[in-house]
């Protein structure tokens, strides 16, 4: 394992737990308006468009590090993961959309935990095996 | 077929329960290819078995996506029996012959990697099918 580890984690971390809080207060959102049987409301994009925004700070961060104290053991998988991470919200929210019933709320819970789920694979593929 | 439910045809698979489960198969197509290509790029000649079978999956995902997606209720049905079948025969497989496995798939030990999504999906997507095709006289 590169050296670099050790100064990875500490700035990584913070990065995922605040997505995975961001990801999870989305999907509880969604999860409210399924169980209320609403549909998905704009707000709810603009929560989206929230996380996807920590997504996109946190794949330059991931950039930076991986540019200044080496790489991630697995380079393609990770990238791999960040990449299908950043596609997942805007495809979901706009496939979302176009449904006016509560199960465009379903599509939104699911798409916000697959994120979540995702960042904990990201945590495992960089992080110390 | 009829597009989000109109009167007398069946319901589009697109629509309802279907949005969910063509977002997740979107999920499983993307990530599933991914895997693929990046492993047969990568590193074919340690188990090219495997990543076949990985190439495979992601094949019959994409294919089940946008069959669902469009409503093509045929391709859907065949995509979702293959499915079945690959996750059942590579599970069983990968169990009685791990060493024909030696790196993940997504049907491997009956998708149980991937939270065994794998093995409920083609089952809610055979439901399913089945219910919106007979959904326009119900509700």
């Amino acid at each position: 394992m590169p050296a670099g580890i050790a100064y990875r984690v500490p700035v990584l971390v913070p990065a995922v737990v605040l997505v995975v809080l961001a990801a999870l207060a989305l999907a509880g959102w969604a999860a409210v308006f399924v169980a209320r049987d609403r549909a998905v409301v704009l707000r709810q994009l603009w929560g989206g468009a929230v996380v996807e925004g920590l997504l996109v700070v946190q794949a330059v961060l991931a950039g930076v590090l991986s540019a200044t104290r080496g790489a991630p053991p697995e380079p393609w998988e990770f990238w791999g993961y960040v990449l299908t991470q950043l596609l997942v919200l805007p495809l979901a929210a706009a496939w979302a959309f176009a449904e006016r019933t509560r199960w465009s709320s379903v599509v939104l819970l699911v798409a916000a935990v697959t994120v979540a789920f995702l960042e904990y694979r990201l945590l495992v593929l960089w992080g110390p095996a | 077929m009829t597009r989000a439910g109109g009167a007398g045809g069946a319901t589009s698979t697109a629509t309802g329960p279907g949005r969910v489960l063509v977002l997740v198969y979107g999920i499983f197509a993307l990530a599933a290819t991914a895997r693929a290509g990046y492993q047969i790029a990568t590193q074919l000649d340690e188990a090219p078995l495997a990543y076949a079978l990985s190439a495979l999956a992601g094949l019959v995902y994409v294919l089940a996506t946008v069959a669902l997606a469009t409503d093509r209720r045929r391709l859907a049905l065949g995509a979702v029996l293959v499915e079945l079948v690959g996750v059942v025969a590579v599970g069983v497989v990968s169990l009685v012959a791990p060493q024909d496995f030696p790196d993940e798939t997504v049907w491997s030990g009956f998708g149980q990697g991937y939270g065994y999504v794998p093995l409920v999906l083609p089952v809610l997507g055979l439901l399913w099918l089945r219910r919106s095709s007979r959904a326009a006289s119900g509700r």
